[in-house]
């Protein structure tokens, strides 16, 4: 059973850059002000492709690293162990021994046993890293809670060459990247305006329960000759649905039906023949305990205990 | 004797991630199963046999995960489970030394060391260290129902933007579970309970019949079930889904005033690896030095105090008889008002992790067997049942799509999706692309290549847990969940060039092979 930790329950809807994982890696690209743009912005957008105009709020919070842009660095970064390490159940040993050097592939050393001579056996020395970036051009979106959204991207490095082929070099100086977020099932749209620091985001969206998708596009900062456009597409995502968040309790339902998963026979019964909706008051205040339950005692309760699911945190 | 209104349908969710180092005994991360075995496992199956041998009809349903039932299946871990009793016995006999002094203290050694050697006994020569066996054993005379779960507790809802990711993990769930049980699954704990429509089709496929669900994926289903989460629903796939019952799950789980937080019970986390002096308790500790818990705990929760009291076995049960009591009553009284209500009889379904009983919650196993000799004996309106037989019983279900949803905390996917884990999320799904890539351009792969492919879906597999993404958003053991992330995408990428390259390091593949030596008949076609 997850518990509720403090961390996830000061969780706000935010946005960070997921350049680096390894802490160590961390350490050595923090040349530059750490968190420079933490603060939260709000962003009011109102433009809008399609439909109606909407409002969203995106609450950034961008760790400013010395890498500005993704292509910098080599595709698959990976560290190369170089001495032989011990095995250890922390990351931090391991990575004191690696020496940093780029690859495409992981590399593994070898040592033989010097302890055993006559000992043929290979000692397999791991090390791995995640890859910076897959260089590909891609979005992905999925549902973090009905109405927040998460969505990564990336753009390949050919991608990047032919948009500055054919808009000149400095493309991605002179615009400006945003989300456009489409709202199937309501046939709404609006924008998000996110920067180039970013590869991933956090995005509040007012319904639930709804068909979502997103565009990756830029707009140029100003027209040009070559960039004689207001939109540039990029990319676009999956589709998902985002999870409802409520009792439908849908007033035109007539019949309810079922199914006799024995059989497959379907029968349907109006709604008001079954004794649980006869007795209507009572129904409902089931269902209100249930959401009393869940709005107004502190939900936190029903989760807090110290048993998760996963893993064993014995030494909490 | 009351005539019957009702059903209470318990199930625990047995599952640890899979953690095998043969390479190193420096792994404190594997004391999780060893820990889990003497605490839950044994218990648990200790109360069953009472239940059977005193002639208490029951019915009880246990998810076993595949990664757990790998674990206690691997010769490595159970060699290393009795090095670990051991260990603990030889630390037991020490105490009963120690505390020579102090009476009560003096009782509770000596029940420490009585109880690791009756494990160490019942381990080795009662169930020949086949502990899925011994639970196979109750399912085979029927009174406990063993479900399946994703292969390796991946999470559907941020899997499922590669639909082949998680027909895998239940493929190889479904898989894992008739090697060591020997018939198909009726039934599937989804891992975390993270339901989404998409998996329906697959669950199917493998002929799973029904999951279990968080409340709310049943409340706020659509339509709107009629008779909420006391009897299951059908999708429109053909899906049984059955929904937690949001009040006994209450008086279980709460931590503030659910039955494990009594005064009575055994205070988790006062433990000699923390008290006691540092000289004796090294060689029972982190290889590192670190103070670890080691299992043997002197008080009770005596109360919101720093000052805590001995632990007393006897008050401990008497406590634990009462809420059973307790428990009986709620639920004869919860049944009662239902079932004026509804056209058939209501199901109450009451799931928690196995390893809340008896790990977490001490005393957490004497209750339950307490409890359903109260409901056997005593005077009560409901029966004990499985999902499966009340599908049985009652397979007229309406017909909803279950709310996307999981039990983590807030009901959605926060815990596994939140800025301390989302920079995982890319690699998952580039490697479950990629996976289905292999599986597309090498369809007739044999020999070694086939044995890359097959090991690259259980790196896959391995890295999609998510354990991982849990323990980084708890904030304990981070580092070892990072590494095994990089660890896992790492040798899956290293697999995947090499296979696409046909440079295929036999020795890395020997090497890894045995370390993520997971699922012995996976075949790789499934990602295809």
């Amino acid at each position: 059973m997850p518990r509720k930790t403090k961390e996830q329950k000061e969780l706000e809807i935010e946005k960070k850059v997921n350049e680096k994982t390894d802490k160590t890696e961390k350490k050595s690209t923090s040349t530059t002000p750490k968190k420079a743009s933490q603060k939260k912005s709000t962003k009011t957008v109102a433009k809008t492709s399609t439909g109606k105009k909407r409002t969203a709020t995106a609450k950034a919070t961008t760790k400013a690293t010395s890498k500005k842009t993704v292509t910098e660095k080599p595709v698959e970064e990976t560290k190369k162990v170089t001495k032989k390490s011990t095995s250890t159940s922390t990351t931090k040993k391991a990575s004191k021994t690696a020496t940093k050097k780029p690859s495409s592939t992981a590399k593994t050393a070898r040592k033989k046993k010097v302890s055993n001579p006559k000992d043929k056996k290979i000692d397999i020395v791991e090390y791995y890293d995640l890859p910076y970036r897959y260089n590909q051009t891609v979005v992905k979106l999925l549902a973090q809670t009905p109405k927040t959204l998460f969505i990564y991207w990336d753009i390949s490095d050919d991608d990047r060459e032919k948009y500055k082929e054919q808009y000149g070099e400095d493309f991605f100086e002179t615009t400006r990247p945003v989300l456009i977020v489409h709202n199937d099932s309501l046939n709404y749209s609006f924008e998000v305006e996110i920067n180039d620091f970013a590869n991933s985001w956090y995005l509040h969206v007012s319904d639930s329960k709804c068909d979502y998708r997103i565009e990756l596009g830029r707009r140029p900062i100003q027209k040009t000759e070559k960039l004689n456009t207001d939109y540039i597409y990029i990319s676009a995502s999956n589709e998902i649905e985002s999870p409802n968040d409520r009792i439908l309790f849908n007033k035109e339902q007539k019949m309810v039906y079922f199914r006799n998963v024995k059989t497959g026979e379907q029968t349907s019964k109006p709604i008001n023949t079954l004794s649980f909706i006869r007795n209507m008051g009572k129904i409902y205040n089931i269902y209100d305990i249930y959401k009393a339950i869940y709005q107004d005692e502190n939900i936190e309760e029903l989760y807090d205990l110290s048993n998760p699911s996963s893993g064993n945190p014995s030494s909490r | 004797m009351q005539q019957k209104k009702g059903y209470v349908s318990f199930v625990l969710h047995a599952h640890l991630p899979f953690i095998h180092h043969p390479e190193s005994d420096n792994y404190l991360e594997e004391s999780w199963l060893y820990e889990a075995i003497s605490e839950t496992y044994i218990p648990l199956l200790t109360n069953f046999q009472k239940l059977v041998d005193e002639g208490v009809k029951f019915r009880i349903t246990m998810s076993m995960t595949p990664p757990l039932l790998s674990m206690l299946d691997n010769k490595l871990l159970q060699k290393k489970y009795m090095r670990y009793l051991r260990r603990q016995i030889e630390l037991s006999k020490k105490e009963i030394t120690r505390t020579a002094g102090d009476e009560r203290l003096n009782k509770l050694s000596h029940y420490y060391f009585d109880r690791y050697s009756n494990d160490l006994h019942l381990f080795k020569d009662v169930y020949k260290c086949n502990l899925i066996e011994a639970f196979k054993h109750f399912q085979d005379i029927g009174v406990l129902e063993i479900i399946t779960c994703g292969a390796t507790h991946g999470y559907f809802p941020i899997l499922y933007v590669n639909e082949k990711t998680i027909k895998a993990q239940i493929a190889v769930g479904v898989q894992t579970y008739e090697r060591y049980f020997g018939r198909k699954p009726r039934g599937i704990w989804l891992p975390e309970c993270g339901y989404v429509p998409e998996a329906d089709k697959y669950l199917k496929e493998f002929g799973i019949e029904y999951v279990i669900t968080e409340t709310h994926g049943i409340l706020y289903a659509d339509p709107t079930p009629v008779y909420g989460t006391f009897a299951p629903i059908v999708s429109p796939e053909g899906v049984v889904a059955f929904g937690r019952d949001i009040e006994s799950s209450r008086q279980v789980w709460s931590s503030i005033n659910g039955y494990p937080g009594d005064f009575n019970y055994r205070e988790f986390y006062r433990d000699i690896g923390y008290d006691a002096d540092y000289d004796y308790i090294k060689p029972y500790i982190a290889h590192n030095g670190v103070r670890v818990h080691t299992g043997i705990k002197y008080y009770r929760i005596t109360g919101k105090t720093e000052f805590k009291d001995y632990y007393n076995i006897q008050w401990a049960k008497d406590s634990a008889e009462r809420q059973a009591g307790h428990f009986l009553d709620c639920r004869n009284a919860q049944i009662e008002n239902l079932s004026q209500y509804m056209d058939q009889p209501p199901i109450i379904l009451c799931p928690y992790d196995a390893e809340l009983y008896g790990h977490w919650w001490y005393e957490g196993p004497y209750w339950l067997y307490i409890l359903f000799k109260k409901i056997y004996y005593d005077d009560c309106n409901f029966e004990l049942i499985t999902p499966s037989e009340y599908i049985d019983k009652f397979p007229n279900i309406q017909v909803a799509s279950p709310c996307r949803s999981s039990w983590g905390a807030n009901g959605y996917s926060e815990v596994w999706l939140n800025q301390t884990n989302d920079y995982v999320h890319r690699h998952l799904h580039v490697a479950g692309d990629r996976m289905c890539e292999l599986a597309w351009l090498y369809p007739e792969a044999k020999g070694i290549k086939k044995k890359a492919l097959n090991q690259a879906a259980r790196e896959l597999l391995l890295a999609q847990s998510s354990d991982w993404l849990f323990i980084i958003t708890n904030g304990t053991m981070v580092d070892y969940a990072k590494k095994r992330i990089k660890d896992h995408i790492g040798r899956f990428t290293k697999l995947y060039y090499q296979i696409k390259n046909d440079e295929i390091d036999e020795d890395f593949l020997k090497d890894i092979s045995k370390k993520d030596c997971v699922f012995p008949d996976i075949d790789y076609h499934i990602y295809g």
